[in-house]
C-alpha cells in the first residue's frame, strides 16, 4: 500500500489504454510516453500492460507502507527515497515505511513509476487508465491509498538498469506521415516542412498540444471524421494541435499529419516553450 | 449511385476508408455496412473500428501490414453485401423542454423568431438518424434537424452541462450523454441513461439507430428518472424501415 502525501502537479494511474471502445466515443487514454512506461515495467519484471503512475512536471510525495521494488523512468527528475538519491532507469528496492519524493525534472516532462506487480485501482472497460467521465478520479489525490498487486515474491537478484538515449528528450524533429487531409496543408508549408518551426504552448495536456508558429496559415474544416493520438490538426483560424492519448475519437479539423508512434512518445516529453519541427517520412509498409 | 470507397494509410496501424465528402444518410449506410462486414471478416486481426459520417477508421493489430490489409479490403464483396435488407431501431427519447432544464430554449426561440412551443413541436416531429458516436462517450451525431432550428453555438461555452441535456449547435442536435463542458444551446433534458460503464459498457444508442424526441412535463421527468435509477424503465424501441 502507498499513501499519497502530496499529489504533485498532475499524477495519474495509466496503463497502455482502453482499447475497443472508441466506436462508443471513449478515448484511448493510457500512458503518454509508452517507451518510458514500458521500460519502467520491464525493469521490475512486470508485463508491459501493468498500470504505472504517470508523473507530470512536479512529482508527488509517496509513503510506501509495504516493501516492494520500483523503477522510475522518463523525465530527468531527481527522486529520493528516505532522502537518499534514487537512480533513474534502475530497479530499486523499497523497504516498508519509506518516503519517495521526486522534485522537478531537469529535462523532459513526464516520469513513470512502476512497482513490482503493478498498481491496482478502479478498472473500467478493461483498463486502469484514469480519465474523467470513465473513472471516478482523473488523477490521484492527497490521502489516496494506492494498492499494489501482490508481487511475485522473491526479489530478483540481478540488478536491472538501462541507459536511455538523450535524443528521446532533446530531439526537435518530430517524424510524421502525411495525414488524411495533407492536401489541405498550405502549399508554403508543404514545400519546406522542416523549416516551418513550431513552439509548444502552455495550453497543452493529455488531450492535445497546442502549437504556436503557424499563425496566418489555416486549413478549411472537414466533415467530422476519425482522429487518433498523434493526429495533427490545422484549424480554419490557424491553430495547430497535436492530439495526444486522451484525444476525442472524431474531429472536424483538417488532419494534415499523423505522428509516428515513436514521435508521440517524444512529443509527450515536450514542455511549453519547446521548439520543434515536423519531418515527413514515407507511409509504413 | 456508385459509392465505391477509397483507402488510405492512417498512422502506423490504421486504414482510413473514405466515401464522398458529404453528410448523407445513404453514404453513412454504406459506412456502417462495411463496418459490420470488416468486423465479420477480419475480427481477429483488428483492434477496433470507428465509423463516422462518410469515413471508417480500421485500427489494426500491430503485426498487420497496413498495405497488405488495404489489398484485402479492396477484395471484400461490398456490392453483394448490399442485398441484405437493412432493419434499424427507432428509439423514443422523452425530453422535458421546461426552461428549468432547457436553459437556452427561450433565447433560441427568440433568435429564430418562433415561440418555445414551436421549438418543441419542430424538434419532436422529426426522426433523426444516429450517424455515429463521438465527441463524448456515447454522444450521438444526429442528422435531420429542422432548418428553422439551426442556431449558432454559444459564444462562451458552459463549463458544465448536465448529463441528459438535449441541445442544438449549428445545424446539429445532440444529447450530452455525460456531464461535460459544452457550447451548444440547451433546449431540454432527458431522464434516460445514455452511457454508463459501471460493470460493463451500457450505451443506449448505436450508429444506424433512429431516434425521436417526445415532450414530457416535469412530473413525468421525475417519475422516469426514478424508474431509470431503479432500472425498471422500459425505453421505447421499435423496428424501423427508413
Amino acid at each position: 500500500m502507498i499513501e499519497v502525501l502530496s499529489r504533485g502537479l498532475y499524477t495519474s494511474i495509466q496503463d497502455l489504454g482502453r482499447f475497443g471502445f472508441r466506436r462508443n466515443g471513449v478515448p484511448l487514454s493510457g500512458v503518454m510516453d509508452r517507451y518510458s512506461a514500458i521500460l519502467a515495467n520491464r525493469l521490475v519484471g512486470n508485463s508491459e500492460q501493468e498500470a504505472v503512475l504517470e508523473i507530470t512536471h512536479i512529482g508527488p510525495v509517496l509513503h510506501f507502507k509495504s516493501t516492494t521494488e520500483i523503477a522510475i523512468t522518463g523525465a530527468g527528475f531527481t527522486p529520493t527515497l528516505n532522502d537518499l538519491k534514487v537512480p533513474l532507469n534502475t530497479r530499486t528496492y523499497v523497504p516498508e515505511n519509506s518516503i519517495l519524493k521526486f522534485g522537478h525534472p531537469s529535462y523532459g516532462l513526464r516520469a513513470y513509476l512502476s512497482v513490482s506487480g503493478g498498481f491496482i485501482s478502479e478498472k473500467k472497460l478493461g483498463s486502469y487508465s484514469q480519465y474523467s467521465g470513465i473513472t471516478q478520479k482523473e488523477t490521484i489525490e492527497k490521502g489516496d491509498l494506492l494498492s499494489l498487486s501482490p508481487s511475485e515474491g522473491i526479489p530478483l537478484k540481478i540488478t536491472a538498469s538501462v541507459k536511455v538515449p538523450r535524443r528521446h528528450f532533446s530531439s526537435e524533429s518530430i517524424e510524421v506521415f502525411a495525414g488524411p487531409d495533407y492536401h489541405l496543408l498550405p502549399k508554403e508549408i508543404q514545400k519546406n516542412i522542416s523549416e516551418a518551426k513550431v513552439t509548444v504552448t502552455s495550453q497543452s495536456n493529455r488531450m492535445g498540444y497546442l502549437l504556436a508558429g503557424w499563425e496566418g496559415l489555416s486549413a478549411k474544416g472537414i466533415i467530422t471524421a476519425p482522429v487518433q493520438p498523434g493526429t495533427v490538426q490545422l484549424t480554419p483560424s490557424g491553430q495547430c494541435v497535436v492530439l495526444m492519448r486522451d484525444a476525442q475519437t472524431t474531429g472536424g479539423y483538417a488532419r494534415v499529419f499523423q505522428l509516428t508512434e515513436k514521435a508521440v512518445n517524444i512529443m509527450s516529453q515536450k514542455r511549453a516553450g519547446a521548439s520543434l519541427h515536423f519531418k515527413l517520412v514515407d507511409q509504413p509498409k | 449511385m456508385n459509392f465505391q470507397p477509397t483507402y488510405q494509410h492512417f498512422g502506423e496501424n490504421g486504414v482510413l476508408i473514405n466515401w464522398p465528402s458529404k453528410i448523407d444518410p445513404q453514404i453513412n449506410d454504406e459506412v456502417l455496412r462495411l463496418d459490420i462486414l470488416i468486423t465479420k471478416t477480419f475480427g481477429d486481426r483488428i483492434i477496433e473500428l470507428v465509423p463516422s459520417y462518410q469515413s471508417l477508421a480500421v485500427y489494426l493489430k500491430e503485426v498487420e501490414s497496413v498495405s497488405n490489409f488495404i489489398e484485402l479490403l479492396k477484395e471484400l464483396p461490398i456490392s453483394e453485401d448490399r442485398r441484405y435488407e437493412k432493419v434499424s431501431r427507432l428509439i423514443t427519447i422523452p425530453v422535458c423542454y421546461d426552461p428549468k432544464y432547457g436553459l437556452d430554449i427561450e433565447e433560441l426561440a427568440l433568435a429564430n423568431k418562433i415561440t418555445t412551443k414551436k421549438v418543441i413541436q419542430l424538434h419532436t416531429k422529426e426522426i433523426y438518424k444516429v450517424y455515429f458516436l463521438g465527441f463524448l462517450p456515447g454522444f450521438p451525431y444526429l442528422g435531420g434537424l429542422n432548418e428553422s432550428l439551426y442556431t449558432p453555438r454559444k459564444n462562451k461555452p458552459r463549463k458544465h452541462i448536465t448529463e441528459g441535456s438535449v441541445a442544438i449547435g449549428g445545424e446539429q442536435t445532440g444529447i450530452y450523454t455525460i456531464d461535460s463542458p459544452g457550447g451548444w444551446n440547451v433546449i431540454g433534458r432527458s431522464p434516460l441513461a445514455f452511457f454508463s460503464c459501471e460493470s460493463s459498457l451500457r450505451c443506449l444508442l448505436k450508429p444506424g439507430d433512429f431516434v425521436r424526441f417526445s415532450s414530457i412535463d416535469e412530473t413525468e421527468f421525475k417519475k422516469i428518472e426514478a424508474e431509470v435509477a431503479n432500472d425498471t424503465f422500459q425505453v421505447g424501441k421499435e423496428v424501423y424501415h427508413d
